[in-house]
């Protein structure tokens, strides 16, 4: 019994050592301040002391605090992490991640980084097997003796952990190097599971571009003039292990028209046979439908392309016409002398195994006969192979349609799912850019909604902070850091209570302290938004609208009285400063929502009310629209869109007229009858066309 | 007013009895008839359901309250008195046939949601009735033998979702045989016999296609109307192409019976498929039918396969709430499993004339390394190969012995070509079934690997049988014979042991889907083809002298040149201004924004029909979401009932 939990500690304690540093990567939204870089492992550099050199000096500080923090940091966590071991609690399924992520994090933000990066993890280039083989099989005999109950506990919780640990030991880390646009560089690390989505995120923060949806990561192939843009949902770590040693690839940090614009011009694709000056006047309901059409049903559709592309045949110089088509299981072409029906189709490649790359200059590299050249290969083959598929296109209008077809074809919805993501975020940076203004944005008056009102509303918003512990993220902060928070002015003093009596918060000023120390630890996506709770509050989404000022004068006394003890009240940010301009009540629930990645309203339509005739896209990249009018009383709502919005365009098509009259069924008026019914069916027929869009 | 005598047929009483001949007056309504009608019958029973049927005039006098004037109904009148619900044969797409009580009163749009609402069958707008393919009657009795599941008894109810017992609707929780027949209902089908496959009708061009669709009934007239009588044979389809809110929870038959269809419609050709994309249609058949005999629960919602450490957990879970098994048990499985044996290696690519030579392979995690020999496994070995990312092919002869996997191994500077030669069965079921994980980036410790071995056996299974007993032998219950997994043409041109290997091929990227996934997938995949969801109808455009093919959409129109087969011209919905039907020269003419006119007539079809299709699927795009539950039905019938509905 002693040694096998002498073999256990013994056990975690190695899994420890090679997990160490992922306790802070695994609090998954947490940013990495450009501050806190760890050195793992390094790809693409030439050689690591010129990689070194080329790191910017936040870089190399965070390297050398590394370096140091490791010894010493490493062994002291991993004692008392093994003594926590000891007490049999139930592990949650992400449990090593929050308590360190959390206890390590201040000294990070004061001086430098901690992040104990192991010594093992340089050897990260084959982590799966070298990780995963150390670990010595328990001797079956010495396991056998019958344990009590509570024993065997304790051990499946540490083998429940150590499998836990075993699976982060296996993550593997890089630094990349990302070039921008400018010609300079970003330095970031990037671990195995983070999507190209986290790290473009990552690199809006740290470059304060506008977060447009064209911001794409793409991979370049120096050898074979290729590029690629990575899709955001793809893992970045796993293309990048595919390069050579003396690679000279590089990833660019770029905006990529063509990246999303399937999404912005679907007619271009999926309606490609059309004559050209027809799809630039296509409306955006149509385009709208279009991608509905398309990206929205049981199944993606891929756009029916067909065209003489040039093929250069494996191995050979020539270039060869041949009639290609697209489907979604692969690549077609029409073999000579054969029709074009699908059974006589021969598959010239399918897409488990290949992504397209857009080819450079193959006019001269290969004598192709345009430079408009795609190519398809395995993701690992990096050099020139009969196992490339280069074809070539007659006009860049073309390569662009068959590169999206395929990437539609490849990743299906996940292309559209990006794309709203991505969306989604431009909105976001945007109200935060035009937040400049603030005073523009004042909320018409709100109307006021009973639910506002009512008493149990305390009850209503205490349980939502409650959800998320962040109560705890302060109590790990000391007053600390304490950045200029955009000045809440302190007026309202008179009316504040003594502060809460809420233990968690040590300095006097709650407010205060609570809103600097959620500097640091922003929400890893919505950070800007958090902070300035001013403007924040009057982009309050309409919903739980506020009831009228006077109303506030009286709401107070009932919400400020000594926050009751839950913890979730702890984490309420700040009230008071607004206290004299909004009502408390909806407060809390904005503020929650937000907290959880909600941006401000505008330009979300999740958050819209439901009847409100906004079309969903037009929020899209533009600039917030004004804010949503207050929600009208249902009954009125789905009339509203037909009379006032209902465009003529929406209209379907008019129901068939009869041409002839003739019998008529009850003896109505014939042709007559037909008309007069006909003005109340459009309306009917309307409504229901505009409940759909909406929906 | 003068009384003048009534003769009324009463069906009850045989269809040879003479008539029943009532006294009424012009101004007595038809409520009164009937009551009149009764008390003469003098037979004591339910007469809730009957109602007069006018033959001359082809319809129903269901207004009761209605004089005999205002129907314009004289002394010479035929009046049929009779049930308006009646028996119906009723193909379903699954092949089976029911017999069922229909209404025939009701329009056709009516009478299906009953049926549906008795088979279960979410939204029904999405379907209707079709008169059947008449089948060649060349052998009389076969036909005879075919099984009719009886449905005639249960009562038809008016709620719009019958309550739930079981998973089932209440009425088929009753008997054994109702829940057989439910069971027949919501669980696929096994494959069909290839011979089944070739005896079916099957369209072998457009014009065919396009006979077919004008077998469709007038959703807007009632079932006598149409000329169908009790005990006639209709098939319920799913007409229009466009599937709304499917949720396999509440889907089982509606979910079962679209795959039904469309894996018909793939085996008969009705739709139009690439060699590649057949072999993968036969692979998810095969995993279907085999994942639905193993698993006796209908169509459910569980979530595909976890990878490899949550299942791990996942069992440690389960194993820790129950006994308490060991420490090293539970150690166990999570430590990688390997593999260990002696394989022969050839690398096709390398010049040299060795052939295959033996070595000690280890296949661990993801990677093969092999050695001299098992004695110099500890060090270090001649080479090693990561098979995440490789392509695995098999090139199998059981006849022969020949168990060869041929991997493509990615490398920077290329694919490296790489034969593994196994010695038996056995292991080469392993190994096959380790390298397929592997180039997913799998372990062997994947809870897949075992299931993985048992596909290809069975698959190997399969080459057997079909070489010994020419495929048409009942075989044993493993085995499957390729061809009822693919048309006919591919039974012709391919054995069934050389469509082996490859549906197998197809097999491997669909083995480890749920049996919902999988018939999602298939749904999926046919609703990719490019020919999905086309309708073809022969029409004669305006001002030309020649048939051309309209093929109707979900989302547009498109002509067809008829020789050729070339798309011509694409018009969508959503810029169409209106339509118009002259029904007396049968033509719809249809106008678009940018002034573009078109015009036709049908040639293969009513144009009642086409025009239903077309304002079919203008009904089917309003549907929102917020009140899926309710069908609009006057919207439906304003759409595409044309001059009856007015």
């Amino acid at each position: 019994m002693d040694d096998i939990d002498a073999m256990f500690t013994d056990l975690l304690g190695e899994m420890d050592l090679l997990t160490q540093s992922l306790g802070q990567e695994t609090v998954p939204p947490e940013p990495f301040p450009s501050a806190k870089e760890e050195v793992n492992y390094s790809i693409g550099f030439t050689d690591l002391n010129e990689s070194l050199n080329e790191l910017e000096d936040n870089d190399l500080d965070a390297l050398m605090a590394d370096l140091m923090a490791d010894l010493n940091a490493t062994e002291e966590k991993l004692a008392a992490q093994i003594e926590d071991l000891k007490v049999p609690s139930p592990p949650p399924s992400d449990l090593p991640a929050p308590p360190k992520g959390l206890s390590a994090y201040p000294a990070s933000s004061v001086a430098s980084p901690t992040s104990p990066s192991s010594s093992t993890s340089s050897n990260v280039s084959t982590p799966a097997s070298s990780s995963a083989s150390p670990l010595p099989p328990p001797p079956p005999q010495s396991a056998k003796p019958t344990m009590e109950e509570i024993e065997a506990q304790m051990k499946a919780d540490k083998i429940k952990m150590a499998l836990e640990k075993l699976k982060e030991a296996k993550v593997k880390k890089l630094v990349v190097k990302v070039l921008l646009n400018d010609g300079s560089s970003k330095t970031l690390m990037v671990d195995e599971r983070q999507s190209v989505r986290e790290v473009l995120d990552n690199l809006f923060e740290k470059t304060h571009c506008d977060c447009n949806v064209d911001w794409s990561l793409c991979e370049t192939n120096h050898e074979l003039q290729l590029e690629r843009t990575f899709e955001d949902h793809e893992n970045l770590v796993e293309p990048l292990l595919a390069w050579t040693r003396d690679s000279e690839n590089k990833i660019l940090f770029q905006e990529r028209k063509e990246k999303n614009e399937v999404f912005k011009n679907p007619q271009n694709f999926y309606l490609w046979k059309k004559d050209k000056r027809a799809l630039k006047e296509i409306k955006d309901k149509d385009k709208e439908l279009l991608v509905q059409e398309n990206f929205c049903g049981t199944s993606i559709i891929v756009p029916d392309l067909e065209a003489v592309l040039h093929l250069k045949e494996d191995g050979k110089k020539s270039w060869k016409q041949r009639l290609f088509q697209l489907r979604a299981s692969g690549i077609y072409y029409v073999p000579k002398g054969k029709t074009k029906s699908s059974r006589d189709l021969v598959c010239f490649v399918q897409f488990d195994n290949v992504n397209v790359y857009y080819a450079k200059d193959y006019k001269n590299k290969y004598k192709a006969p345009t430079d408009f050249c795609f190519i398809l290969k395995h993701p690992q083959i990096q050099k020139e192979s009969q196992y490339i598929k280069y074809m070539c296109c007659d006009d860049a209008w073309t390569m662009n349609l068959w590169v999206t077809g395929i990437r539609i074809a490849k990743y299906g919805v996940s292309l559209y799912d990006n794309f709203k993501t991505s969306e989604k975020k431009a909105a976001v940076s945007s109200v935060w850019t035009n937040r400049s203004t603030p005073a523009s944005s004042n909320p018409s008056t709100p109307s006021p909604t009973i639910k506002a009102k009512s008493p149990n509303q305390a009850n209503g918003h205490a349980q939502k902070p409650q959800e998320r512990p962040v109560s705890k993220d302060f109590g790990s902060f000391p007053p600390a850091p304490a950045p200029p928070p955009p000045p809440p002015p302190p007026p309202m003093a008179d009316i504040l209570p003594p502060p809460p009596p809420d233990p968690v918060f040590p300095p006097p000023p709650p407010p205060l302290a609570a809103k600097s120390s959620k500097r640091p630890t922003p929400p890893q996506r919505h950070m800007p938004i958090n902070f300035p709770p001013p403007p924040a509050m009057e982009n309050l989404p309409p919903p739980p609208l506020p009831p009228p000022m006077d109303d506030s004068l009286e709401a107070p006394p009932d919400f400020l009285p000594p926050p009751p003890p839950a913890s979730g009240f702890g984490s309420l940010p700040p009230p008071p400063p607004s206290i004299n301009s909004l009502p408390p009540p909806p407060l809390p629930a904005g503020y929650g929502g937000m907290n959880q990645s909600l941006p401000p309203p505008p330009p979300d339509p999740g958050f819209l009310p439901p009847p409100p005739p906004q079309p969903v896209f037009t929020g899209g990249g533009g600039p917030p629209p004004p804010p949503p009018p207050p929600p009208p009383p249902p009954s009125a709502a789905p009339r509203a869109p037909v009379q006032s919005s209902g465009s003529v365009k929406k209209r379907p098509p008019a129901p068939p007229k009869r041409t002839t009259p003739s019998m008529h069924g009850g003896g109505g008026g014939g042709g007559g009858g037909g008309g007069g019914g006909g003005g109340d069916f459009m309306s009917e027929l309307m409504l229901a066309m505009n409940k759909k869009r909406n929906t | 007013m003068a009384a003048w005598d009534l003769s009324v047929t009463v069906e009850d009483l045989g269809l040879d009895a003479p008539p029943v001949t009532v006294s009424v007056a012009s101004d007595l309504h038809v409520g009164g008839v009937i009551l009149k009608l009764v008390e003469k019958t003098q037979i004591k029973r339910d007469w809730s359901d009957h109602a007069l049927w006018w033959e001359q005039k082809q319809c129903w006098l269901l207004r009761t309250a209605w004089t005999l004037e205002k129907y314009g109904i004289h002394a010479d009148a035929r009046l049929l008195f009779m049930p308006q619900h009646k028996s119906l044969k009723l193909g379903l797409p699954n092949g089976k046939t029911l017999r069922l009580r229909a209404c025939f009163s009701n329009p056709v749009f009516q009478t299906v949601m009953g049926l549906c609402r008795l088979l279960n069958i979410r939204h029904p707008e999405e379907l209707s009735l079709l008169r059947p393919v008449e089948e060649k009657k060349k052998k009389k009795d076969k036909d005879l033998a075919e099984e009719i599941y009886d449905l005639t008894e249960v009562p038809l109810s008016s709620v719009s979702r019958p309550s739930l017992y079981n998973g089932m609707p209440i009425h088929f929780a009753g008997s054994s045989e109702m829940e057989a027949i439910y069971k027949m209902l919501s669980v696929t089908q096994a494959p069909p016999a290839p011979e089944a496959i070739a005896k079916q009708y099957r369209p072998a061009s457009v014009v065919d296609k396009a006979h077919i669709h004008g077998r469709w009934l007038d959703s807007s007239r009632c079932l006598m109307q149409q000329g169908i009588q009790e005990n006639d044979r209709l098939w319920l389809r799913f007409k229009y192409y466009i599937y709304y809110d499917i949720e396999p929870k509440y889907d089982a038959v509606r979910l079962s019976q679209l795959y039904e269809q469309a894996r018909w419609a793939i085996l008969l050709e009705d739709i139009d498929c690439t060699e590649e994309e057949m072999m993968l249609f036969g692979a998810l058949q095969y995993h279907i039918s085999k994942v639905s005999q193993s698993e006796p629960q209908i169509l459910s919602s569980n979530s595909a396969a976890m990878d490899d450490l949550d299942s791990a957990l996942m069992s440690l879970e389960v194993k820790m709430e129950g006994d308490s098994s060991s420490a090293s048990e539970m150690l166990a499985t999570m430590t990688a499993p390997e593999l260990n044996d002696y394989l022969k290696i050839f690398r096709p690519k390398r010049l040299t004339l060795k052939g295959y030579k033996q070595y000690w392979f280890k296949f661990q995690d993801t990677t093969i390394c092999y050695f001299k020999s098992k004695e110099e496994s500890i060090g270090e070995p001649i080479q090693q190969i990561n098979l995440k990312g490789c392509e695995v092919a098999p090139d199998v002869n059981v006849a022969a012995q020949k168990f060869l996997i041929r991997l493509l191994i990615p490398a920077p500077e290329g694919m490296n070509e790489v034969y593994l030669r196994c010695e038996n069965e056995q292991q080469y079921a392993q190994w096959m079934a380790a390298c397929r994980l592997g180039s997913k980036g799998k372990t062997l410790a994947d809870s897949s690997f075992q299931s993985e071995i048992q596909s290809i056996r069975s698959f190997l299974a399969m080459q057997k049988t079909s070489t010994g007993s020419h495929g048409n032998a009942n075989a044993s219950d493993e085995s499957i014979n390729t061809h009822s997994l693919v048309s006919p043409r591919y039974h012709k041109k391919y054995k069934p042991k050389q469509l082996t290997p490859r549906i197998l091929d197809a097999y491997q990227n669909v083995a480890q889907l749920s049996l919902t996934d999988a018939v999602m997938r298939f749904l999926q995949i046919w609703q990719a083809l490019p020919d999905f969801g086309l309708s073809y109808f022969v029409v004669r455009f305006k001002g030309s002298r020649k048939d051309e093919v309209l093929g109707i959409a979900p989302n547009r129109l498109i002509r067809i040149d008829l020789g050729v087969g070339d798309v011509v011209k694409t018009w969508r919905y959503n810029n169409m201004k209106q339509w118009n039907v002259n029904w007396d020269i049968r033509q719809m003419a249809i106008e678009f924004e940018g002034n573009v006119n078109i015009a036709f007539s049908c040639v293969t079809a009513d144009c009642k029909i086409v025009h239903e299709f077309i304002g079919g699927y203008i009904f089917m795009s309003t549907r929102s979401r917020e009140k899926s539950d309710t069908l609009n039905e006057e919207l439906f019938h304003k759409l595409t009932g044309g001059h009856e509905a007015l």
